[in-house]
């Protein structure tokens, strides 16, 4: 019994004994065992996975809808709701057959014309799905257990883009609910994962509460991610959103929850010193920090200019900025793909290695034609990663004699301006900040920021015809070997004609009570497998 | 006085509505789009536009406005266009931890700075009163989410008497509303304290130089009685006010204090809602908010006629 619980028994038993309604409620040993109390990165302000594409979305999703394939944490697609798959030679005609028994929350079974509503909403918003749209012929149920997917060409990553960890998941609702037009929000939240919204304790901001679904089929075996069995170990998982992450660490410390996703760098030291306390690296996947440059205005519609950015920028400035002293959790990153994985490359990335060099990069930039016009930063403050980023910017630009017009605001401003093509006096912009999971940076599949499209580009508008061709070659890569080749081809590409600069890779700690076992690290919290003691 | 408190409560319909049309045009004019931020970090420019397109932001002014005030004539805040929640099912969840977070601080400041301010004036230039007035310029100065965090540390964490966060029914237990309740009305009650406890003393300071006062105290009352009942009852009118114009305070207050203690009442939800441009219920809030400060003065002016009899409505 600690202090609080005999402060309570006391006052309970002392003045206010024999008046009922005033007697705390006992939470029981058992119940408070079989609930896990976690603490999420953002507040789960809407629940549809295919409408909103936040990350918390994404991450509590996970555990209410399920996916016909997941990928491990060697980044392979595995089966997960399909029990078996074949496809024609040439990759145009995919075959897939459900496993038996699969139950949606309601308890109606799930056939095959709910997973071609599903996967028909989710082609509509998500950038591989449409890929496979733009090339498909017919998407039919064949049977119950059996749905086929017919292609104009070939597709060789479909199982990847069906089973990745990229938002938006491939998740599986039920066909009444999948028919939603994928702009409008879902009211009705039955999947067939291994947990079940509970719709009636969810208060956005502040509440959400997740009960395990004992009608759903696990797979056998071992797995990781969102691959192989989930099990549910405890019986209830309830979000608690804690915009302070002081309040958060205090609450991890005193035992009022059990988990917290996100602890930021500066409180991490504070945690280790509790011994009650576990901190390890949340996502091996970490983040890609990043420097978005316009590219339809000057200075940085001049290639020089971009490039003079990259000659100049001190990835570490920005790491140190982000998180502090700790060297494990940051390296520079000569490349736009995520360390650690098998297509990382720094191919064409020699121009972020060694010292910076200020004068030549001001020489380049005074070729490009700048001449002390102001630059326009948007610097979202509400968002650490980015006020960080645009400080250090801020400066490196003052430092390479450019005119700053230094737009301190918030992200939801930024959201906005940013897809403003205007010039920067009129409305428009020069640089923001962003980051990238890199989880999404794996490889190009979902990993817009580093398109080449022009006009159809993600912010910032890059035209970069050989990354283009580059990706081409990615997306129709038959082995490992030539993705290799592809993916240093794209890097070198995209660093040539700078799509955007990235400042550096970094990682963020999880941290959780010592009496919860069975987290894993990965690109979101996985709940099955985790236990309470 | 009830034609009076008719005239009152209707005059709060034309404040309503200007109120409502100033956070209209506010937000209007504000920059920020919800689509973006419901889109999120990947999704293409169009994408952005469909969503603004299907949440009808891309509609005129006054056509959007004319729609939202005429389902408010119905008494429909309309949805929140993330949770997809009706505004006033947001509003239910969030009221009660509020409304309970304000009702403590007040009666706590209510209670500890009257008495304050009232000796403080009675002790005048002793050391009582210098140590009143060191609390209350402290009060006003050290930040509430620092008072909040160091509450915390000592309350919640080295002692372990409270619960560092979070919010508990009063319908679940006194004991149990109160635990979570106390440290953040002590961290929020500071500036109000201070306030009431300066202006307490301050007012009876110059009631306790009156005449009548001096009459008293010749006819023998004793020092409570001219402290408690002469000269108390002749400052309230401007401690009330006061009171009554702290409200403001609690309220612009109670949005940093729920965020330090994870309470899920409406200064989070108002917080959430400006940085994800979430209209409908900023709009829904602050009219809210309005209207409850409308009635609190309402209520301060009604007060006044207890305290002082001259007073006529």
């Amino acid at each position: 019994m600690n202090r609080r619980d005999l402060l309570k028994a006391t006052l309970a038993a002392g003045a206010l004994a024999g008046t009922h309604g005033l007697s705390a409620p006992a939470l029981a040993q058992g119940a408070a065992a079989r609930t896990l109390r976690f603490v999420p990165q953002a507040n789960l302000a809407n629940f549809d996975p295919i409408w909103g594409t936040q990350y918390v979305v994404r991450n509590a999703s996970a555990m209410v809808w399920d996916t016909l394939y997941g990928v491990d944490d060697q980044l392979v697609p595995q089966r997960q709701m399909v029990e078996a798959e074949e496809h024609s030679p040439d990759f145009k005609v995919w075959t897939f057959r459900l496993r038996p028994g699969l139950k949606f929350h309601d308890g109606e079974p799930v056939l095959a014309k709910d997973v071609v509503a599903s996967l028909a909403r989710w082609s509509v918003r998500d950038p591989m799905g449409q890929m496979i749209r733009a090339i498909q012929q017919e998407l039919v149920a064949v049977d119950d257990r059996t749905l086929r997917w017919t292609l104009r060409e070939g597709f060789p990553k479909m199982l990847w883009a069906l089973g990745k960890t990229n938002t938006p998941i491939a998740f599986i609702m039920p066909e009444r609910i999948a028919k939603t037009d994928p702009f409008q929000q879902i009211g009705e939240y039955i999947g067939s994962g291994p947990m079940r919204f509970v719709r009636d304790e969810w208060v956005p901001g502040a509440k959400a509460v997740f009960q395990r679904f004992d009608g759903y089929v696990s797979r056998e075996g071992t797995g990781s991610w969102l691959a192989g069995p989930k099990r549910i170990m405890v019986d209830r998982v309830e979000w608690t959103v804690m915009p302070d992450p002081a309040t958060a660490s205090a609450a991890l410390q005193n035992g009022e929850v059990d988990w917290w996703e996100n602890p930021i760098s500066d409180l991490v030291p504070v945690l280790r010193r509790n011994r009650n306390i576990m901190v390890d690296i949340a996502d091996p996947l970490g983040n890609i920090g990043s420097f978005r440059m316009n590219h339809l205005h000057p200075p940085f519609n001049n290639v020089k200019a971009r490039r003079a950015i990259l000659m100049a920028m001190s990835q570490e400035d920005y790491m140190r900025a982000l998180v502090g002293d700790d060297d494990k959790l940051w390296k520079p990153l000569p490349g736009f793909f995520t360390p650690g994985t098998p297509l990382y490359t720094e191919e064409g990335g020699d121009i972020l290695k060694g010292p910076r060099d200020l004068d030549a990069a001001k020489k380049l930039l005074a070729e490009s034609g700048y001449a002390g016009e102001p630059v326009t930063c948007l610097v979202a403050q509400d968002q650490p990663i980015t006020k960080a980023q645009g400080d250090v910017t801020a400066d490196l630009l003052k430092r390479l004699d450019m005119n700053v017009d230094f737009v301190a605001t918030d992200w939801g401003t930024v959201g906005q301006r940013r897809a403003m093509k205007n010039p920067p006096g009129q409305g428009g912009w020069q640089v923001f900040h962003t980051w990238h999971a890199g989880a999404d940076c794996v490889n190009p599949a979902s990993y817009n920021a580093v398109r080449g499209t022009g006009d159809n580009a993600w912010f910032g508008w890059p035209k970069s015809e050989a990354t283009e061709a580059a990706i081409a070659r990615w997306f129709a890569a038959p082995d490992l070997e030539a993705e290799k080749l592809a993916i240093a081809q794209v890097n070198r590409a995209a660093m040539e004609d700078v799509v955007y600069a990235p400042t550096g890779f970094f990682l963020t700690y999880q941290g959780w009570r010592r009496n919860v076992s069975g987290i894993q690290k990965g690109p979101l919290p996985f709940f099955w497998g985790v236990s309470k003691g | 006085m009830l034609s009076y408190i008719v005239r009152r409560v209707l005059a709060t319909i034309p404040v309503m509505a200007v109120v409502a049309l100033f956070v209209f045009s506010l937000l209007y004019i504000a920059p920020g789009d919800p689509a973006a931020v419901i889109a999120g970090d990947q999704a293409t420019p169009e994408d952005v536009e469909r969503i603004r397109a299907s949440l009808g932001l891309d509609r005129p002014f006054l056509i959007r406005f004319g729609e939202w005030a005429f389902r408010i004539l119905q008494g429909d805040m309309g949805n929140s266009i993330f949770t997809n929640l009706p505004v006033t099912t947001m509003i239910a969840q969030r009221i009660e931890p509020t409304l309970s977070l304000m009702a403590l601080t007040l009666l706590l400041a209510i209670f500890i700075a009257v008495p304050m301010g009232v000796v403080a004036a009675w002790k005048q230039g002793t050391i009582i009163d210098r140590a009143v007035m060191v609390f209350a310029v402290l009060g006003f100065s050290v930040p509430v989410f620092v008072v909040g965090y160091l509450l915390a540390y000592v309350f919640a964490l080295e002692l372990d008497w409270l619960p560092v966060q979070g919010y508990t029914s009063f319908s679940e237990g006194l004991w149990p509303w109160l635990e979570n309740l106390i440290l953040p009305a002590i961290a929020l009650g500071g500036v109000y304290i201070a306030l009431i406890a300066r202006i307490t003393r301050a007012t009876m300071l110059e009631v306790l130089s009156q005449d009548y006062i001096r009459t008293a105290r010749a006819k023998g009352v004793g020092q409570r009685g001219i402290l408690f009942l002469h000269a108390l009852k002749n400052a309230a009118v401007p401690i009330v006010t006061v009171i009554g114009i702290g409200i403001a305070l609690l309220i612009g207050g109670a949005v940093v204090t729920e965020s330090v203690f994870a309470i899920p009442g409406l200064g989070r939800l108002t917080v959430d809602a400006i940085l994800r441009r979430d209209y409908p219920v900023i709009q829904g809030v602050v009219l809210l908010f309005s209207f409850i400060y409308v009635l609190v003065n309402l209520a301060i002016d009604l007060a006044y006629t207890l305290f002082d009899p001259r007073i006529r409505y």
